[in-house]
């Protein structure tokens, strides 16, 4: 009965119009009505201390390095790095743009920072050379959302610290299955586009290639300080994040030379709204999460799915759909802020390993990203792009699917993320 | 004069820590006393917030219980800080002596102002170090190690003083910067070194004994004074069972985590009477540097009561 | 109004900036500091903690005022001009609950805090936890403004087409993506 009162709240109040954050304050007021113990300063106490977390504050600062990394030219060099590699082949701007995206992932947390890099420079170039729009729209914004499930992430920063599950695990379990992705899409792309009649760039010669790479050794150096860091253990995932915001910061100013300090405050200004919008969210979630324990609710639907418990596969299955259907409603943050507190006892109890969950729970919410009615990766491909809505829904089906199916692969052998994970770890 | 009543525990630790074993004693006191009326809803792991949330909201009035570590709570009374001093007692028979007295009664007093009822002083225990450098047996073996503390002040200062690099850090992050070598040492009760698996990644551990802290079984005083006497009453004397049940487990697990802990292959080391005289002198810079904080009559007060003890024997 | 408003947010801006500048500055001096001089400044780590908490408050406000908190659009969408009013004058309601909510939560909680000092500065929580004030406050003011426009027909075609999720003209930016959405 608590469960019904927690989803009518919450979904009625975002079907008004109320922003998730609100919604979800709401969804807390009328739980603690329902169960007799309303006080306002539950809602202040749980909002306000949450946002007290040392560990969070990697989410600022991988904002702050995604928009320096935009502003400061270093996510161009990334791309025409890849052009000279694999600009040649035949579909190759296909490919440019999956490699790009997988090493943008690499360096970036955010999917929508990585699409709108991706989307800017490439849709044009891919159109001129007579690719199919709406088909290369789909793959830049399939692409893009490899970004949060290769470190580092914000999402898996937000799920870890909701779950309770080291972030430095999670970084190092996201590697095998974001690559994973983009091998998906490659496949995929060879398939759709082979018989796109498309000109092909000139290749270039190995002089020139060399001289590409030189001009994005300094962006192709940032996974390296950052999953270093993390993996020889100089730098928690907080600090990495602070070391790859000034890297950024000092290479877009020094290095590149496209980062003017006058531009410096518009950059912080953006990068801080972004964090207090997120954060705000996160903290708004606090509260429903404490009520959802304090009244039980796990324990409610444990009873409904009990006979699942045996057969974990078939019990990750159910949960794998069910935020598919969440996503396709819900951004990435508040599917999983809102589905954590829900799963997790669920997770445990079953005996699911956290980290293998955590990563399908976030590739999982990274495709909703994909899917209408609300979709940001969409919205960001469209308004980039300037592709309509409707053309870039028509050309993303068949990656989504590629990338749907990499999830059952992972659901029917979960050793796929399990074995490299514990190996890089 | 018995409600039907159900109230929230909030634990930061997880379930398989003694004070489980206790907190099952103490329900099994109430059924009896009470008839069944009066059932303890226990959550683990600080799904209802850490420590220090747990507490305001049980100062606040929003939740009824916690069993927390007094550290946390320096920061709302500072008398607490009394047991962060480091090498204060050297027996957990001491310590009782301690806090089941009048030193503890007028600690409770001090908590009641703050709007806390605590039920009793139930057992964290010695805190002792972990690291994967040397064993240590002196002051000077802290030098230049890389030791996580908790975010507290006596602490640093404690370590510091050694010419350890403290370095606050929260709990949930210690795992991983162990196994990478961010850090070096930790320092925490053997059940906690055992059970948060932080001796996977250690090679040396060292009973420092550097500093004893109990647990609190905090009440909200708001709603306890909404209980009739014989509830009141009820709750204290079944916290005390709890308390003798989860000290002896306690206790008695500490054992068997070192046992395992030493199966696993670290080095174990206890440090002589002599050295651990040579920290406690080396260390009086630290009490004389918090002794105001703490109140200098709560600092004194436990030193007497020490010294009478120690005398006595 | 406009003009005092206009200033004032842009003044909040400036005061996200400075924050997050100073969080990265505090956080990034003291990892260079552990890993030279094998020390560093536990107050550094706190100070910044407690700017974040500033951030996220003083920024919730900034970032309603731009109407740029996430939001499920796709029901809101499906309805006219009228019923699109009608559903802004039910969620503002409602925005307006929990500001006032979490106004009073805050105020009530202010002694609780105010009795607790940080660990490692000292500094009495009610200035760290007492920003809710703040928030809660803008929101509430904000609210009301947008509610008396709603009951005096002052809401404008662009916020009406913002609240269905079109977000194109409004506020001059062609930009269709929100605050939260870049995070994504
Ligand atoms: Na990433
Ligand atoms: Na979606």
């Amino acid at each position: 009965m608590t469960l019904l009162v927690f989803i009518v709240s919450l979904l009625g109040s975002m079907a008004l119009g109320v922003p998730v954050a609100f919604a979800l304050i709401f969804c807390g007021v009328m739980l603690m009505s329902f169960m007799g113990m309303f006080n306002t300063q539950i809602i202040a106490q749980n909002m306000l201390i949450g946002a007290d977390t040392f560990t969070l504050l990697a989410i600022p600062f991988f904002i702050l390095a995604g928009e320096l990394m935009n502003a400061g030219g270093l996510s161009k060099r990334i791309i025409e790095f890849a052009i000279t590699c694999v600009g040649h082949i035949r579909g190759g701007l296909g490919l440019v743009a999956i490699i790009a995206a997988v090493i943008m992932a690499s360096i970036s947390g955010s999917a929508a920072a990585d699409t709108a890099a991706l989307a800017a420079i490439l849709i044009p170039m891919m159109a001129k050379a007579g690719y199919n729009v709406p088909r290369s729209a789909g793959l830049i914004a399939a692409g893009g959302v490899i970004a949060p499930v290769i470190p580092p992430s914000m999402a898996f920063i937000i799920f870890g610290v909701a779950a309770n599950v080291s972030i430095s695990q999670l970084f190092m379990a996201g590697i095998v299955p974001g690559m994973l992705m983009g091998f998906a899409l490659v496949v995929t792309w060879l398939i759709v586009a082979r018989n796109d009649n498309v000109e092909t760039l000139p290749r270039v010669g190995w002089a020139e290639r060399g001289r590409a790479s030189g001009r994005a050794a300094w962006a192709l150096g940032m996974p390296v300080i950052i999953l270093g860091g993390i993996k020889m253990g100089v730098v928690t995932p907080t600090e990495a994040a602070v070391i790859a915001a000034f890297y950024a910061l000092f290479v877009g100013m020094f290095v590149y030379r496209e980062l003017k300090i006058s531009e410096l405050p518009r950059v912080l200004i953006a990068a801080g709204r972004t964090t207090a919008a997120i954060m705000f969210l996160v903290c708004a979630a606090l509260v429903s999460a404490w009520l959802i324990t304090a009244a039980n609710i796990p324990n409610e639907i444990i009873g409904y799915i009990e006979p699942l418990i045996e057969s974990p596969r078939l019990l990750m299955l159910v949960l794998m759909l069910l935020i598919l259907v969440v996503g396709t409603a819900l951004d990435l943050t508040p599917t999983i802020l809102i589905l954590t507190p829900v799963l997790m006892p669920i997770v445990a109890k079953a005996g699911i390993d956290p980290v293998y969950f955590g990563v399908m729970f976030i590739m999982n919410c990274c495709i909703g990203l994909l899917t209408p009615p609300v979709g940001v990766v969409l919205n960001v491909v469209s308004g980039v792009g300037r592709v309509p809505l409707g053309k870039v829904i028509r050309g993303v089906w068949p990656f989504l699917i590629a990338q749907i199916l990499v999830i059952l692969l992972l659901v029917a052998f979960p050793s796929i993320v399990i074995i490299p994970a514990r190996w890089f770890y | 004069e018995f409600t039907e009543r159900t109230f929230r525990v909030s634990n930061g630790i997880n379930e398989d820590h003694p004070v489980a074993v206790g907190m099952q004693a103490m329900q099994a006191c109430l059924d009896e006393k009470t008839g069944g009326m009066m059932k303890m809803q226990a959550f683990w792991g600080g799904a209802l917030g850490g420590d220090l949330q747990a507490t305001q909201a049980v100062r606040s009035g929003l939740q009824e219980a916690v069993v927390t570590s007094s550290s946390p709570l320096v920061g709302m009374e500072p008398a607490l800080g009394v047991f962060d001093l480091p090498f204060l007692f050297r027996t957990p028979e001491e310590a009782y002596a301690v806090m089941d007295g009048p030193f503890g009664e007028n600690l409770n007093e001090k908590l009641d102002a703050v709007g806390l009822v605590n039920l009793g002083y139930w057992e964290n225990g010695f805190r002792n170090m972990s690291n994967s450098q040397r064993p240590i047996e002196t002051w000077e073996d802290f030098e230049g190690m890389k030791v996580r503390v908790m975010q507290n002040n006596i602490f640093l200062d404690t370590f510091s003083n050694f010419g350890a690099n403290a370095t606050p850090m929260s709990f949930g992050e210690v795992f991983s910067a162990l196994e990478t070598k961010a850090i070096d040492a930790q320092e925490n009760p053997y059940v906690t070194i055992d059970t948060s698996k932080f001796y996977e990644v250690q090679s040396y551990i060292s009973e420092t004994r550097h500093a004893y802290t109990p647990f609190l079984f905090l009440f909200s005083k708001a709603i306890f004074n909404t209980y009739s006497p014989e509830e009141q009453q009820a709750l204290r004397d079944c916290t005390i069972v709890g308390r003798d049940v989860e000290r002896s487990a306690i206790q008695e697990l500490n054992l068997k985590s070192l046992a395992k802990m030493e199966e696993a292959g670290l080095k174990f080391n206890t440090i002589s009477p002599e050295d651990q005289a040579e920290m406690l002198a080396k260390s009086q810079v630290v009490y004389d540097k918090h002794k105001d904080s703490i109140g200098a009559d709560v600092v004194d007060q436990v030193q007497q009561i020490l010294s009478e003890l120690r005398a006595a024997q | 109004m406009t003009w005092l408003s206009r200033v004032f947010f842009r003044f909040l801006d400036i005061l996200l900036a400075l924050l997050l500048s100073a969080m990265a500055l505090m956080v990034f001096v003291n990892v260079v500091m552990r890993y030279t001089m094998n020390s560093g400044l536990p107050l550094s780590d706190e100070l910044a903690r407690f700017a974040f908490v500033w951030l996220t408050f003083i920024g919730a406000v900034v970032v309603y005022h731009h109407r740029q908190h996430m939001g499920m659009e796709t029901v809101v969408a499906q309805f006219g001009t009228r019923g699109r009013l009608v559903l802004m004058g039910l969620s503002d309601v409602m925005i307006l609950g929990c500001a006032i909510v979490l106004t009073h939560g805050t105020w009530k909680q202010l002694p609780i805090n105010a009795s607790m000092s940080a660990p490692v500065s000292g500094l009495s929580m009610a200035w760290v936890y007492g920003i809710g004030l703040f928030t809660g406050a803008g929101i509430i003011a904000i609210t009301l403004e947008r509610l008396f426009r709603l009951v005096t027909g002052r809401i404008t075609e662009a916020e009406i087409r913002g609240f269905g999720g079109e977000m194109e003209d409004l506020y001059g930016t062609a930009n269709k993506v929100k605050a939260g959405d870049r995070g994504e």
